[in-house]
């Protein structure tokens, strides 16, 4: 009963979402409001039918009903109800489903909050949205079908993924994702309007802008608490190793923080439209790239759970994204050309230049980076991995002159910048840094990388705090509000800028924390019977007792774990376990990480002996990691306070050109 | 502007186009076994009703050792038939051995009952030695071992009725084919 609903409302949403994308194309064609309103409720409907049929779904996990395929796979009798709830995106046909219902709702929110704005822009933005959104539920008909039933039903499901099962953070992470990915089909779908209508003006700028942000968030979030979830659960002391479904999540991300930056310019001094449309393009199709090279098992991932027969359905809907919309563009480019204001070689304006140059940089590189195995297989055969080095030496750089760009760049003046501001507003802040790095240099760090993004990090940092300071100073002098009140009511009524500015300190501690955290991480593998110890980086490890036992929430898995007493820094006792599923081919790693401000302490069990008692533990002590999960928040609570709302959102560009002349005299300070 | 700046779509889409066309069907994970050419391991092992089974009762025969498990579902479930047809139809001509991969005899008895047991031997593995000695890195696997007990041929993942001729093709005499 309850599998016949679920698939009852793919159908249903099937219908409504086909029924929406006609009746908005016809809608643009007659004008016709009502075909629009019409339109506009089957996305509605196929957002609810989309629900409906997550939740049979999460009914029939719960119930353990294995008369459905993708339950018999992903459950057993003894599964926990809330890993039952998540197990929904544990595999492929559940996270297209979730999928559905993210995307649908991303739409139903952006027609239902501009259902009385853009009326030329929305038919269009609305088509688009409602044909992918066709595409989703089409895949949940023919290849993908989350409700395909099983004969004869098993009494036992096999159970869900390992590794979903050994970590909370599997709820967390992604949704996340999949709300950063599907909401950026938004900006997509704004820019097909815009191309097919030609209006590429500063209201659908400003829409599209709002629009990338706030799915933006999400994607990086994601992305962080994806990293967080490999430190925590992988068991190798860190947070990042260029999988290529991190970079597939990292590709977007870029091309739309990219975008993000070069909108301010276009928005400034006109231009940049192709550019701008090619950005929002390039993002939407990365993010279907990212999911074909995830889903469809082309790529050796950590990620590549299953080989299916979705890859196909997936490039064919990147070859018509990419074709359909580079197509619209191609037309389009005649009107597109043109109309900016030429930039002085040192302004804000050239720093966003560089920023986009660079943005677009490292995606190329990563994207070379990750689809060259591909590459070399279908030409020569050979099979060749791309790791972290290569990442690492062909990206760093970039990333350190990001840095750099973003310290300077916001400090700029539009327009073009004279040598003495540059050098007023510079001179401090470079000691500063100058300093900084030396003190590092004397206390053992010898990277130069890492003592080069430290003492950018600072220089950064001190250009940033002196604009918030003078701004906040002159405030206070004109209106004579205590200095906080100053910079409180100045940072929200600029809320892109100053939100812009606490984006950039949280990047900042981010980069200094994984600068230092990968130059002054110290570890060692260790061989310890009961009873004896280990040092490192401070701490004394004593291994007390092996124990193996099957875990009391779930009795299929057996913990064999390592109990150990640690003394130093931070001292307590932790349990470093590796987990026999068994519906895994490996024992997977459940390391312990006690983590404080100044730095986690990180022990993982590679192996024992059970009759001995003997483990063998690699043992980390990694500085500062957690300040990359600080940072990476301060990311999204800056993004989030940037897309804020304005409390009277159509006054919104008039208060903003209003505060630029109260602005303007902080300039000659 | 000129017509040729159409030419950018077919530019772009295309190479990327081949370049994942090229990719299906590959599986990035099937590492080509290094026993293929060399002697298969060598073992004695329980079978499920109790008896022993040693690689030298299977010197002379093709043979082919199969790692399941009962929680493999469904590719182990979707290829036991085919193992089921081979055993039928090769007769004394081929030796199928199922292994248990990390599964429990018990498990392992009650998805023979209710797929049906064929009537080919399943042996014990306990601790996974033989797995590891085979470098099985997860069930279904399949290694196909000629008369002379050379490793000719590896299956990664399930076994259809196409897959299973080819490999049988490597191991057994042209004339039984």
């Amino acid at each position: 009963m309850i599998p016949t609903i679920g698939h009852a409302s793919v159908l249903l949403g099937l219908g409504l979402t086909a029924y929406a994308v006609v009746a908005f194309v016809l809608s643009a064609r007659a004008r016709d409001d009502r075909l629009l309103v019409s339109a506009r409720r089957a996305v509605y409907g196929s957002f609810a039918a989309a629900a409906i049929g997550c939740a049979a779904m999460m009914i029939s996990l719960l119930t353990h009903d294995f008369s459905v395929l993708y339950v018999a796979e992903n459950n057993a009798t003894t599964t926990p109800p809330f890993i039952s709830v998540i197990s929904l995106w544990a595999a492929l046909e559940g996270s297209i489903l979730f999928w559905a219902l993210l995307a649908t709702g991303w739409a139903s929110l952006v027609l239902w909050r501009d259902r009385d704005r853009h009326r030329a822009l929305i038919p269009w933005a609305g088509a688009t949205l409602a044909a992918i959104n066709l595409f989703f539920f089409a895949v949940m008909i023919w290849p993908g079908n989350p409700f395909a039933l099983t004969a004869p039903v098993a009494s036992e499901g096999s159970g869900p993924n390992a590794l979903l099962q050994n970590h909370p953070f599997m709820a967390l992470h992604p949704p996340l994702l999949y709300l950063g990915y599907t909401g950026l089909a938004i900006p997509f779908a704004f820019g097909v309007a815009a191309l097919v209508t030609r209006r590429f003006d500063e209201e659908w700028l400003r829409t599209v802008r709002r629009w990338t942000l706030v799915p933006w968030i999400f994607l990086t979030l994601g992305i962080v608490a994806g990293a967080w979830w490999s430190y925590e659960v992988l068991g190798w002391g860190g947070y990042w190793a260029w999988d290529p479904v991190e970079n597939a999540a990292l590709l977007p991300w870029l091309t739309a923080t990219g975008f993000v930056h070069s909108a301010m310019v276009a928005e400034r001094r006109g231009g940049l439209k192709i550019w701008t449309a090619a950005l929002v393009i390039a993002t939407f199709v990365l993010t279907l790239v990212g999911t074909f090279l995830t889903r469809s098992g082309i790529v050796a991932s950590v990620h590549s759970f299953t080989q299916s027969a979705i890859g196909p359905w997936f490039l064919a809907a990147i070859v018509l994204a990419l074709g359909g919309a580079l197509s619209l563009l191609v037309w389009r480019l005649p009107v597109l050309v043109g109309g900016g204001r030429p930039s002085a070689t040192v302004s804000r304006e050239s720093a966003f230049l560089f920023n986009n140059v660079l943005f677009l940089g490292l995606t190329f590189a990563v994207l070379f980076g990750t689809l060259l195995p591909l590459l070399v297989a279908s030409t020569s055969g050979d099979t060749i991995s791309v790791g972290a080095p290569w990442f690492n030496t062909v990206t760093v750089p970039i990333f350190v002159a990001l840095l750099f760009l973003m310290g300077i760049g916001p400090a700029l003046p539009w327009g073009a910048a004279s040598w003495s501001t540059v050098s007023r507003r510079f001179t401090v802040p470079l000691f500063a840094a100058v300093i900084v790095a030396l003190a590092a240099l004397l206390l053992g760090l010898r990277e130069p990388i890492s003592l080069g993004t430290l003492g950018l990090a600072i220089f950064v940092g001190g250009v940033m705090l002196d604009e918030v300071v003078r701004g906040a100073r002159a405030r206070a002098g004109a209106t004579d509000e205590a200095p906080p009140t100053a910079a409180w009511r100045l940072a929200t009524r600029n809320r892109r800028r100053y939100g812009g500015y606490t984006v950039h300190l949280g990047v900042l501690v981010m980069a200094v924390a994984v600068a230092v955290s990968s130059g002054l991480a110290v570890d060692r593998t260790v061989t310890l019977s009961p009873g004896e110890s280990a040092e490192i980086g401070g701490y004394e490890v004593t291994h007390d007792r092996l124990v193996v036992e099957r875990l009391a929430s779930d009795p299929r898995v057996i913990e064999s774990r390592a109990e150990v007493t640690y003394r130093g820094a931070q001292s307590g006792t932790l349990g470093t376990a590796l987990r026999d599923y068994p519906n895994s081919q490996a024992a997977i790693a459940t390391p312990a990480v006690r983590t404080s401000l100044g730095e986690d302490l990180y022990v993982t069990l590679l192996a024992f002996d059970q009759a001995s008692g003997e483990v063998t533990l690699h043992l980390f002590v990694n500085p500062l990691v957690v300040w990359i999960w600080i940072g990476g928040a301060i990311v999204g609570i800056g993004a989030g306070f940037a897309a804020w709302p304005e409390r009277r959102a159509r006054a919104a560009p008039i208060t903003e050109r209003a505060a630029r002349p109260a602005a303007a005299p902080v300039e000659g300070l | 502007m000129s017509r040729l700046r159409w030419l950018i779509v077919p530019v772009v889409v295309l190479p990327l186009l081949w370049l994942f066309v090229s990719g299906f069907g590959r599986d990035p994970r099937a590492v080509a076994s290094p026993l293929i050419g060399r002697a298969a391991p060598e073992w004695s092992l329980t079978t499920l009703d109790g008896g022993t089974l040693t690689s030298d009762d299977l010197a002379g025969t093709p043979y082919v050792v199969n790692f399941w498990a009962s929680w493999c579902i469904p590719a182990c479930v979707d290829e036991h038939p085919v193992l089921a047809d081979a055993h039928d139809r090769h007769g004394d001509g081929l030796t199928i051995v199922g292994v248990l991969y990390q599964d429990d005899p018990t498990s392992a008895s009650a998805f023979l009952d209710r797929y049906g047991d064929a009537g080919y031997s399943h042996v014990t593995d306990p601790g996974g030695r033989l797995a590891i000695e085979f470098g099985v890195t997860g069930p279904p696997e399949t290694f196909f071992v000629d008369a002379d007990g050379i490793v000719r041929a590896k299956q990664f993942g399930p076994l259809s009725a196409e897959l299973m001729e080819t490999r049988l093709a490597s191991i057994l005499p042209a004339a039984r084919r």
